[in-house]
């Protein structure tokens, strides 16, 4: 690898506090703390990051605008440093070797000059031209991004926010510097006007040659135009990689959380915030930052902060490898809840089955099942009936033994457990069933149904339990009275059974659910109730879901990733987003057709599906 | 009137302690002046000395007491012709500002007028015309200030006619007597004060400078008179009377002004933190 | 700001000038034919004390006012006379009003563009450098230091000035606009004089107005400071010259210029009491002569006359600042 053109080392930016009214002081704000990062020659390096995290700060560090003292840390730029120039020697590196395009482009330009001449002013300041030299390279540059010389003569106030955005484009353009910044360039454009800015800046860079460091957080521009991207949460990087890898399978649970709430065409998902808020900058958090939002922090993480650090890249389609991703997270980013390696179940046939018999006599399930669950990711497994997706449920819940393969649960070989580990297991994991008549004893009353679990693992004393138990139930908006606690299961309906069945799954706090059809044998009233408590109830915690579903429609409402199954074998995966869009399999292309929507016209979808299956069975 | 918070700023303190000092002054002339100002008690032109501490002017009477008492004129003038000035704008200002319309754009056409005709200039014509005395000159400074008044009373009207809150308020029924009292006069209020504060200053520099001029009531022992008579005296310059016959006066009056002035700023500072000042 | 949208239309500001100029004529000739005790009769009646005596100036005076004919005959007559130069008669000095004040204009104009001019070059060079240097020390100096002056009374800087220089050091001349009766060889010599008798009123007339002109551009100029468009310029890599002078100075003055419109008056005040204070033959001193001596034509004249330089002097920082900001030439 050559060095990069542009290196920035713990690069740290603290505004002393301000004079508040009546003499006090206010607090200082630390707004960007040991940053560090790399920028290649020719390369677009995008940093993401919400308002407040300190993007802009970043950028006025690296045209050293800040006071002076405000900034520490190395810049170098080309193997020149940067940090600690004087003003003099600041002002010959502004515009020529590093030049930026604000966010605010209705007043970055001064209102009482032509455009042209602006455009033009830093060509005679710093490359010394006359001013016919420097108009001619202003049309030049202002042709090729679309401007007339009518926007040059004109003023800015008589041009639209487009035409300014292009205009200061070209200014930034104008002495050919080697870094171009640009920040939030998409913000409060539509949607149209975006796509053309996007075009537009793709080009310049492959024409020009320049690299580009893109600041924004509308991901669409960023997966468009960056080669990498760095996550930058109250003022610390936390995540870097290369932008496809980062966005479709994000380590940070920041990156994961902002990928969630970000909506697009491809999601047909429900936005998820991320609970809690942005931290204060005068008065950031100890350890992490990220920390009292965090689904999965440990007790190290609220002391010490963690450090950007390497690790190995975990590429969707075999990518290079060359290429690191770095996290700054003590558990090494997302934690991987559950991972199944290669599961076999067979079961002794008592009769012939056409479809899934090896030859000898027994039903292969599930024939080499391998998947994986990251805290807070909902999975969805699909298949038809009789794919074998009940039986995997039931094997990583530990109801029915594996023949083959291992079960790793938050980092623990399954298999390899005492029993009295294997019970502690318990609380970690829980399912809940299709049917919750059968799943909950009728005679029972809702206290017994729920408080069970805490009965057989002797949790905490009988009061604690019905402390517990009340929690839970409020949690899923059920009635917390004594009235209730006291009715026989058999009095409830459906929806209310599952939901009773969802508290008892979680009244040990698990960190996984495998949910089995929970929702299919409800009225879709109550279907769309239970799995938004679900999701909701997962989202808050942090929990893993594991759904397993027919119902593709529903599925694609909560899913973050898919597992397509098919006679035991998981035929397809990916991000949901992808697998609904662009499925590989003509399976999935065939459930997809199959499933659920209204219809209209003489040609019944559901026909056309069954065909359609049919012919993929080869 | 919700309870209106006052912090004290420097400005503010020095302001409104030297008001208070001229104030306490004026209300004890009788107590504090050696002589009465009117009486010739010494001969022309006194030096200062245990006796008359400031001297004595050309016609025998004591400084000192004249101007102690002068304070009593300034206070007084500036006092009515800055609580006319306020009076007037804000009512003229409020009414267009609320109203809209054609009284709106009538009032601000006047305003606009008025302040567009050179003051000075005005006011000598009007003063000459109505003659001196007190109450002339408080009117006529009134009627020439109103106008800067009523622009930023009108301002800030039009702008709280537009707060959410007061629609509201419109949507509950309340109709304008309702509005205006309970919830414009509050906010027209800090405003009222501070421009009442600067508008007496310059009442107290415009009276001053009309006595200087011969415009104002000869009658009464204004700090501005005595300037006036000061230098009538041919020669006064080249002799070093000017040290306690104009110096004086001269020096009051412009601590006056400075007093009100600051408390002024120290009113919007106080009421206003956000606005740039030093 | 406060300030209604100035009107971006020439021909509008024309139409609104002369309007202004209409209303001025009017309250000139109203003014004493409303105002209780009846002035103007009061010139013609023997039994008042402003009775005047001299026949010729009485009825040279009953013409020009024509007390006896229908108001709206009076008003023709004025507005006549005003536009064709007649303004009437001093009382006191037997002179045309017109000739009067010709022969006192230049004095005062020499006087008050001489001190505008001295203020706005200090105003504008210093507020620019406390603004650059915002927060500092000689910041907050130059502002304290500048709203004592603006608030001490024009008069009494004048008197100290005067005292100081003129009584005391004897550097410069106690009073009038050129050495009495004197006559000169040369044009330097008439200059030099002038200049002498000028240096003190003008720099009085100046100290008044400075404060205000200081703390507008100050404060104008740390506001375009913090402008987005300085940011991308110092980003730009230019020089603190250009940034300073072309790109923030330029911006700031703006509010200055429409500052000047609206405080032409401001200079014509304070000139009244400097010219009075230092006998300087400019209309100020016409006018408290004239008030001294109740000689009504000469007020009147007088007010005019100033109104309509006023006037024209708003005019003309109007275009001056719609020619600065390319936004206000917008139609």
């Amino acid at each position: 690898m050559n060095t990069p053109l542009l290196s920035v080392r713990d690069l740290r930016v603290y505004f002393p506090p301000p004079p508040l009214p009546g003499g006090k002081e206010g607090s200082a704000i630390h707004a960007v703390d040991s940053v560090s990062f790399d920028l290649a020659a020719g390369e677009t390096l995008a940093i993401v990051g919400e308002t407040g995290s300190g993007k802009t700060t970043i950028v006025r560090a690296l045209l050293g605008l800040h006071p002076p003292g405000c900034v520490q840390g190395s810049i170098r730029l080309g193997g020149q440093e940067l940090a600690g120039l004087s003003e003099e020697a600041w002002r010959a590196i502004r515009w020529r070797r590093v030049a930026m395009a604000v966010q605010s482009v209705g007043t970055a330009f001064d209102p009482v000059y032509r455009v042209g001449e602006q455009i033009a002013e830093p060509l005679r300041e710093h490359l010394r031209l006359s001013a016919s030299a420097a108009a001619e390279r202003v049309n030049a540059l202002a042709g090729r991004l679309g401007l007339e010389s009518r926007h040059l003569r004109a003023y800015p106030h008589q041009l639209s926010g487009g035409e300014k955005q292009r205009a200061m484009l070209a200014m930034a353009l104008s002495c050919g510097p080697e870094v171009l910044i640009v920040d939030e360039p998409t913000s409060g454009q539509d949607v149209l006007a975006r796509a053309r800015l996007i075009g537009l800046l793709r080009e310049i860079c492959r024409e020009s040659g320049a690299s580009l460091l893109l600041i924004s957080h509308d991901l669409a521009a960023v997966s468009a135009l960056a080669e990498r991207v760095a996550v930058l949460y109250a003022g610390k990087l936390i995540e870097v990689g290369p932008t496809a890898d980062v966005l479709e399978r994000p380590r940070h649970p920041y990156t994961w959380g902002l990928l969630n709430a970000y909506p697009t065409m491809s999601t047909a998902r429900d936005l998820r915030p991320i609970r809690g808020g942005l931290p204060d900058p005068t008065n950031p958090p100890p350890g992490c930052r990220f920390h009292p939002r965090c689904t999965q922090a440990v007790a190290r993480c609220r002391r010490e902060e963690p450090l950007l650090q390497p690790l190995p890249s975990l590429t969707c389609g075999g990518g290079a490898g060359v290429e690191e991703r770095w996290i700054a997270c003590h558990l090494g980013g997302l934690q991987t809840l559950l991972r199944a390696d290669g599961l076999r179940k067979a079961f002794p046939s008592t009769e012939l089955r056409a479809c899934s018999t090896n030859g000898n006599g027994r039903i292969e399930a599930v024939r080499q099942a391998s998947l994986e669950v990251l805290e807070g990711e909902v999975v969805a497994l699909v298949g038809e009936t009789g794919s074998g997706k009940t039986t995997l449920g039931r094997l990583l819940t530990g109801q029915l033994e594996a023949d083959g393969g291992s079960i790793v649960f938050e980092g623990r070989d399954v298999a390899a457990l005492d029993p009295a580990r294997r019970k502690h297991l318990c609380r970690r994991v829980q399912l809940v069933a299709q049917d919750p008549f059968d799943a909950i004893s009728p005679r029972m009353t809702v206290a017994q149904v729920v408080r069970e679990p805490l009965d057989v693992q002797s949790i905490g004393t009988p009061q604690e339990r019905e402390e517990r138990v009340r929690d839970v139930l409020q949690a899923v908006s059920l009635p917390t009275d004594a009235g209730f606690l006291a009715r026989r299961a058999h009095t409830l309906s459906g929806g209310q059974l599952q939901r009773v069945a969802i508290a008892r799954a979680l009244v040990l706090d698990p960190k996984l659910i495998v949910a089995d059809e929970p929702v299919s044998m409800l009225d879709a009233s109550e279907q769309a109730r239970v799995i938004n408590l679900l999701k909701d109830v997962q989202s808050e915690r942090g929990m893993g879901l594991l759904l397993i579903s027919h119902d593709l429609a529903l599925v694609r409402k909560v899913a973050d990733r898919i597992l397509v199954m098919r006679r035991g074998e998981i035929v397809e995966e990916g991000p949901a987003s992808h697998v609904i869009t662009h499925p590989q399999r003509a399976y999935t292309r065939a459930l997809l057709q199959a499933a659920p929507t209204f219809a209209w016209g003489p040609a019944a979808k559901g026909a056309q599906g069954d065909e359609a299956i049919a012919s993929s069975s080869t | 009137m919700r309870a209106i918070r006052l912090r004290l700023n420097g400005e503010l303190a020095c302001g409104l302690g030297l008001l208070a000092l001229f104030a306490v002054v004026a209300i004890c002339a009788p107590l504090l002046a050696p002589y009465d100002p009117h009486a010739f008690t010494s001969q022309p032109l006194e030096r200062p000395g245990p006796a008359h501490p400031l001297g004595a002017n050309d016609v025998g009477q004591d400084i000192l007491s004249e101007l102690i008492y002068g304070a009593r004129v300034s206070l007084a003038i500036a006092a009515s012709a800055a609580t006319g000035t306020v009076a007037l704008g804000t009512l003229v200002g409020g009414a267009a500002g609320y109203t809209g319309g054609w009284l709106d754009e009538l009032s601000m056409r006047l305003v606009d007028v008025l302040m567009t005709l050179p003051r000075l200039p005005l006011l000598i014509l009007l003063a000459a015309f109505l003659g001196a005395g007190p109450v002339q000159t408080a009117t006529t400074i009134a009627l020439l200030f109103w106008p800067a008044t009523a622009r930023v009373i009108r301002a800030r009207v039009q702008a709280l006619r537009q707060r959410g809150y007061v629609r509201m308020a419109r949507g509950f029924g309340g109709g304008p007597g309702y509005v205006l009292l309970r919830h414009i006069l509050p906010e027209i209020g800090p405003l009222a004060a501070a421009a009442l504060v600067t508008a007496a200053g310059r009442a107290v520099a415009m009276e001053a400078g009309l006595a200087f001029l011969g415009l104002g009531d000869p009658t009464a022992k204004s700090w501005g008179l005595m300037i006036r008579f000061a230098l009538n005296l041919s020669g006064l310059l080249l002799t070093d009377r000017w040290l306690w016959w104009l110096l004086p006066p001269g020096v009051c009056i412009t601590l006056l002004i400075l007093a009100l002035t600051f408390t002024g700023m120290g009113l919007e500072r106080a009421w206003h933190p956000g606005l740039e000042h030093l | 700001m406060m300030l209604r949208q100035v009107s971006r239309h020439l021909p509008q500001r024309l139409a609104g000038y002369l309007l202004t100029l209409w209303i001025v004529l009017t309250v000139n000739f109203l003014l004493p034919r409303l105002l209780p005790g009846d002035p103007l009769a009061a010139l013609l009646d023997p039994q008042n004390s402003d009775y005047v005596f001299d026949a010729e100036v009485r009825a040279t005076l009953e013409a020009y006012y024509g007390l006896d004919r229908p108001l709206p005959e009076q008003y023709a007559r004025y507005l006549t006379g005003a536009v064709t130069g007649d303004l009437g008669r001093s009382i006191r000095l037997n002179q045309p009003v017109g000739e009067l004040i010709a022969s006192h204009l230049p004095w005062t104009l020499l006087l008050t563009l001489t001190a505008l001019g001295l203020a706005s070059l200090l105003g504008v060079w210093g507020g620019a450098a406390a603004a650059w240097k915002r927060g500092s020390f000689t910041d907050r100096a130059l502002a304290a230091a500048s709203v004592v002056i603006g608030n001490t009374p024009v008069y009494f800087v004048g008197m100290m000035l005067l005292i100081l220089f003129g009584a005391r050091l004897r550097w410069l001349p106690l009073a009038g606009g050129r050495t009495p009766f004197a006559h000169y060889d040369t044009l330097p010599a008439a200059v030099a004089d002038v200049g002498k008798h000028l240096l003190l009123p003008a720099l009085t007339l100046a100290l008044a107005m400075v404060g205000a002109k200081f703390l507008l551009v100050r404060n104008s100029m740390v506001g375009v400071l913090g402008e987005n468009f300085m940011l991308v310029a110092r980003a730009k890599g230019l020089s603190a010259g250009r940034l300073k002078w072309a790109h923030a100075l330029r911006n700031a003055i703006l509010p200055f210029v429409a500052h000047l419109a609206a405080h032409a008056s401001m200079a014509i005040t304070g000139a009244v009491f400097i010219e009075t204070l230092f006998s300087y033959p400019g209309m100020g001193r016409l006018i408290f002569e004239a008030v001294g001596a109740r000689d009504y034509p000469v007020i009147q004249g007088v007010f005019l006359v100033v109104s309509m330089v006023v006037l024209t002097a708003n005019l003309l920082a109007d275009v001056l600042n719609a020619r600065l900001d390319p936004r206000l030439r917008e139609a």
